[in-house]
This record gives structure tokens, C-alpha cells and sequence, in this order.
């Protein structure tokens, strides 16, 4: 069986707020939001690990997806899962883009959230925009900086 | 109140159970049943292994020794292996499992995972609540006709009528 190419075009990481995991007992100069906002998306993991990050969770996915398919019929598709650690949510375009979102387990489920992503974020900016690639070969991905403030902003503001 | 099908895999990823309840799921070969308990098996695995993990009070290190602050955020250099406490899952106390409930449109699959690695798998309507109570009383009958059976060898294939009588009458009751 052949796979469908597979790369992700965008990824982004957001760190909680230092107050929401280690809870009162951390230091208050931690809360400056300089160090939330200023923080490299791969915090914590070297560049590589979030790449195969991507693939891990690109594989996870699609197996998910084809054992979905056959068990509920072709037009089903899973929605979330969930760990005792984290919850994934997963929405996928009729075009077959995929959108992922990692959250914490008490988290309400996103499937909204993700289409209107791709609805008023990356329709609007990265599918209207003439100079964005259609391909993506390379890794290049998603290099706008309207979708990526408006994500932050959608991501910020609405869904924390 | 509807449970579709069970299906037990062993800890080596092999199928060795599968039984039907109530229609609802399409119906596969015997041979997809066994790709899906090995696919299963091995999407389990690595759900557990892609739990995001967090920096432990990044901003403390910082303060303290400022050249530290650089080391990550330098791209292309290769990090020196971090200790592992600077991170922590998101729920901290908590061992990290694999995949435990999957919610699709049509049914919700939820995995009980035995301390000894073997996997029940069960299919219910995504309505459906008190799932818990339903995967541990199978648990039970699985200990009490399964493994208590002297006859049954560990691992291979679940042939065990006490055990299907018992499952099927105990879910009939429910319903």
C-alpha cells in the first residue's frame, strides 16, 4: 500500500502558563510574559525530536483514520482520542489536509475549533494568498506571518 | 445502551478474542480483524510515546545562569542530552498510557490495558456512559473462565464457552 505524501507544512508549540503546572508555589518572576511568548515553539526538545514528532503523529493518525474507515464505513472519521496524559484532536479537510491539536485531558473538544482554523485562518490567509505554494516539498510549510498572528491570536484569546 | 463488539488482543500484539454483540460495525474478515488488533497494538505504543512533554520551570534556570537560556534556542547545534527532570507530562502523578478512548461520529472504542499487557477493546455507541463498569465485569469474567480454565493455553486463542455464555448473558441483563 502506498502512502499519501505526508509533511507537515506548520507546527507550533504553546507553552502553559508556569501558574497553570506547577501551580502557586512557583516563583512569580516566572510569570513575566516575555518568557511565554519570547520561547522558541520547540521549547525543550531539540529540533529533531519535533520532527519526528510530526511523523509519529502523522502515522498515528492516518492508521487510526483507515481503522476508523473500514470499522464505521467511509464516511466516518474519528474525532479524538484521549491518554491518561493528553487528548488529540483531529480534523481533516475534503482536500485531505489533516489539523492536529494536542491538548490537556479536561479540554472540550475542538472539532469547531479546528475547522473554523481552517476555515477563517488558513483559507483565508494561506489558500487566498497567491504567492503561497501549493506544494510543499522541502519543509518550508506555512510561511505566513498573517496566519501565524492570527492563530496566536485565535489560540490565545478564544480557546484559553 | 449499546455495546457493538469486543475484541481482546494479547501482549504480543496478537488477536485472540473477537465477538460481536449487536450489529452497528461493518464486518470484516477474520484476516482484517487480525491487522487491526496489530495495528492497534502498535498505534498504542506509540501514542504513549508521543505524550508532549513540558519544561519544568524553564524560567528559573534562566535567571539563574543566563548562558543556559541560549543552548536551546540555537538551532542546528545538538542539545546535550537534558536530564529527564526537566520535564514533565501534563499530569504529573499520573503514569502516561497509551490510547484509551477514541471517539469517531459512529461508535467510541475504549482500551483497558491489564497490568500483564493484555488489551480489551471495546466498542460501544458514543453515547453510551458507565463504559468502566462493563470493561471491568468483563475483565472479571475473562479471570474467572479464561484463566482459571486449566485447559487454557496463555496467549493463544480465547476457545471458552462458559466464558462467551457468561459474557453474552451477563450483557443480555443489561440491556
Amino acid at each position: 500500500m502506498s502512502l499519501p505524501p505526508a509533511e507537515c507544512i506548520y507546527k507550533r508549540r504553546w507553552v502553559p502558563r508556569p501558574s497553570s503546572i506547577t501551580g502557586k508555589s512557583s516563583r512569580p518572576n516566572s510569570e513575566t510574559s516575555t518568557t511565554a511568548n519570547a520561547l522558541p515553539p520547540v521549547l525543550g526538545q531539540s529540533a529533531r525530536t519535533t520532527d519526528d514528532d510530526a511523523k509519529l503523529i502523522f502515522g498515528t493518525v492516518f492508521s487510526l483514520r483507515n481503522m476508523v474507515r473500514k470499522l464505521g464505513g467511509e464516511d466516518d472519521s474519528f474525532v479524538t482520542y484521549r491518554t491518561s496524559q493528553y487528548k488529540l484532536h483531529y480534523y481533516e479537510t475534503p482536500t485531505n489536509i489533516k489539523f492536529v491539536m494536542l491538548t490537556d485531558t479536561k479540554s472540550p473538544s475542538m472539532r469547531v475549533a479546528l475547522q473554523q482554523i481552517y476555515i477563517n485562518l488558513y483559507v483565508e490567509y494561506v489558500v487566498k494568498n497567491p504567492l503561497s505554494p501549493v506544494e510543499h516539498p522541502g519543509g518550508v510549510g506555512v510561511n505566513n506571518e498573517l496566519f501565524e498572528e492570527s492563530l496566536e491570536q485565535f489560540v490565545t484569546r478564544v480557546l484559553s | 445502551m449499546t455495546v457493538f463488539s469486543l475484541i481482546i488482543i494479547n501482549k504480543a500484539g496478537g488477536l485472540i478474542y473477537q465477538r460481536e454483540f449487536q450489529p452497528g460495525l461493518r464486518k470484516l474478515s477474520t484476516n482484517d480483524y487480525l491487522v487491526l488488533a496489530g495495528t492497534f497494538h502498535g498505534v498504542h505504543a506509540i501514542t504513549r510515546s508521543i505524550t508532549p512533554k513540558l519544561p519544568v520551570a524553564a524560567a528559573t534556570t534562566t535567571a539563574s545562569t543566563p548562558t543556559s537560556s541560549n543552548v536551546p534556542s540555537t538551532p542546528g547545534t545538538p542539545t546535550p542530552i537534558t536530564p529527564a527532570s526537566t520535564h514533565s507530562f501534563p499530569n504529573p502523578g499520573v503514569p502516561a498510557t497509551g490510547l484509551e478512548s477514541l471517539e469517531t461520529d459512529k461508535f467510541r472504542l475504549t482500551c483497558f490495558q491489564t497490568l500483564t499487557g493484555t488489551k480489551f477493546l471495546l466498542f460501544t455507541d458514543p453515547m453510551m456512559t458507565s463504559i468502566d463498569t462493563v470493561i471491568s465485569k468483563i475483565y472479571e469474567l475473562y479471570s474467572d473462565y479464561v484463566m482459571k480454565n486449566p485447559f487454557y493455553q496463555l496467549e493463544m486463542p480465547v476457545r471458552c464457552e462458559a466464558f462467551d455464555r457468561h459474557l453474552m448473558g451477563w450483557l443480555r441483563g443489561r440491556t
